[in-house]
């Protein structure tokens, strides 16, 4: 008997062809649709808080080419260096032709709390949607109606330096399933107004489980070991844990750590400064002194 | 003939080991140095930032106290940045490979660095203290951002 016969093949094919179109379905964006897109009229104020609570800046820099760009503007393109590739993050500001200033609200809803392309395409994780996708879309849209206040800058658009692109980014649809949790955030009622806004802070805009959190054997955050610390996400050295900062003496109470926050090692707060920490807090330094305090009173309480 | 030559490549094989435990002993003294010069800073900012923030009275005997001790812990700092002493290699350290790649970086931070605690150390009253010192934390924290690793 022949184990290999035409009907073998024939079934061979078969299941080749089926998982083919499983991977297509299943690795396919999800997008919010129309309909999320709330009635909101935007607060500038509120959307600048968030922009610097999201840290959007330390990513999104001017690349070292453009010259006259203030660092403080987000008109991208400078290389952002990961264990998969090198990634030019885009220009936030509203030119027309090279940043998002054609971009409809449900576009930016979709790439900032879905990780979707205007042309529908899946996004590196890099960008924090995961985080993102916990916020509320009026924050989102109060972000980007900051950003539309910005000076335009021409920036453009760079591809990304990854091997076997299109294929990695269909393969981050079929990551999503897994690695994407778009439950909307909720307060704790059993907790105080400032720790309910730190944690929405912590956890939605200033995403930083994405580095304080290990992840599990799908590159999934691993929320059993919440702010548990992990390895660093450019591959060398560890993120420090969270947990029980004051216990373990860290920082003497939540307004030592707000303090760490605010002033970073310009004050003594070791540890601050390496590891990108230091662009972390220079962005939580701009912050609303309430706020710094309210990421400081959940930070805190974190066993 | 053949057992002089055996003991020509043993006796190179020995000192090329004692030569090379010796560079590494050399390496281990840098960094343990470079470590123990970071701990008389910070111990030095210890004294400080609680006059800064108001916990405790401005002390000037106390600053310079704090600065000796520092300024004796990293006198041999020029020579602790041996090729031996980078990241990477058998040794654990926190100093990132951009000390080597952008000396000139390097340098000039530690050049704001010796700056600002000039400067604190010729203030003579808790004024002209409160105004130099933030320099002398911008440093730590400007220098530490680009040169020192995340956690090992």
């Amino acid at each position: 008997m022949r184990l290999f016969t035409r009907r073998t093949g024939l079934a061979l094919a078969l299941i080749a062809a089926l998982g083919l179109a499983a991977f297509w379905l299943l690795s396919a964006p999800r997008p919010l649709t129309a309909a999320d897109v709330p009635g909101h009229t935007p607060d500038l104020a509120n959307g600048k808080i968030l922009y610097h609570a999201g840290g959007c800046i330390s990513c999104h820099q001017p690349s070292p080419e453009l010259a006259g760009v203030e660092n403080t503007v987000p008109a991208g393109g400078a290389p952002l260096h990961t264990p998969v590739g090198t990634l030019y993050p885009m220009n936030l500001t509203p030119d027309a032709a090279t940043g998002i200033g054609q971009w409809t609200d449900l576009q930016f809803l979709n790439a900032v709390m879905r990780g979707i392309s205007p042309e529908g395409e899946n996004l590196i994780p890099a960008l924090p949607y995961t985080s993102y996708a916990h916020m509320k879309p009026e924050d989102v849209l109060d972000i980007r109606a900051y950003l539309a206040s910005l000076p335009p800058v021409t920036s453009p658009e760079q591809e990304a330096d990854i091997t076997a692109l299109p294929l990695i980014r269909r393969g981050v649809g079929l990551w999503k399933w897994v690695g994407l949790d778009t439950t909307p955030w909720k307060p704790d009622p059993a907790q105080s107004e400032s720790w309910n806004r730190g944690s929405y802070l912590v956890n939605g805009p200033g995403h930083c489980q994405e580095c304080h959190t290990p992840r599990n054997v799908f590159m999934a955050l691993d929320e059993s070991r919440a702010f548990a610390g992990g390895p660093h996400p450019e591959g060398k050295g560890k993120v420090p844990s969270l947990r029980g900062l004051i216990e373990r003496g860290r920082y003497t109470d939540a307004a030592d750590l707000a303090s760490a926050l605010k002033d970073g090692e310009a004050m003594g707060y070791d540890g601050l400064a390496s590891g990108g920490m230091g662009q972390v807090q220079r962005n939580i330094s701009q912050l609303p002194e309430s706020d710094i305090q309210a990421i400081a009173d959940y930070i805190a309480s974190l066993k | 003939m053949v057992s002089k030559i055996a003991m020509g490549l043993f006796t190179a094989g020995v000192l090329a080991l004692g030569l090379s435990s010796a560079a590494m002993a050399d390496a281990k003294a840098s960094i343990e140095a470079r470590e123990a010069c970071m701990k008389a800073n910070g111990a030095m900012m210890k004294v400080m930032v609680p006059v800064i923030k108001g916990q405790k009275p401005y002390d000037k005997a106390a600053n310079d106290a704090a600065i000796a001790a520092a300024e004796a812990a990293c006198a041999g700092w020029a020579g602790w940045w041996g090729e031996d002493t980078k990241p990477g290699g058998d040794l654990k350290t926190e100093a990132k490979a951009e000390i080597w790649t952008d000396p000139a970086g390097f340098e000039a931070a530690g050049g704001a660095y010796m700056k600002a605690v000039a400067a604190v150390k010729a203030s003579a009253d808790e004024a002209s203290f409160k105004a130099a010192f933030p320099d002398l934390g911008k440093s730590c924290q400007g220098c530490h951002e680009k040169f020192r690793q995340a956690d090992q």
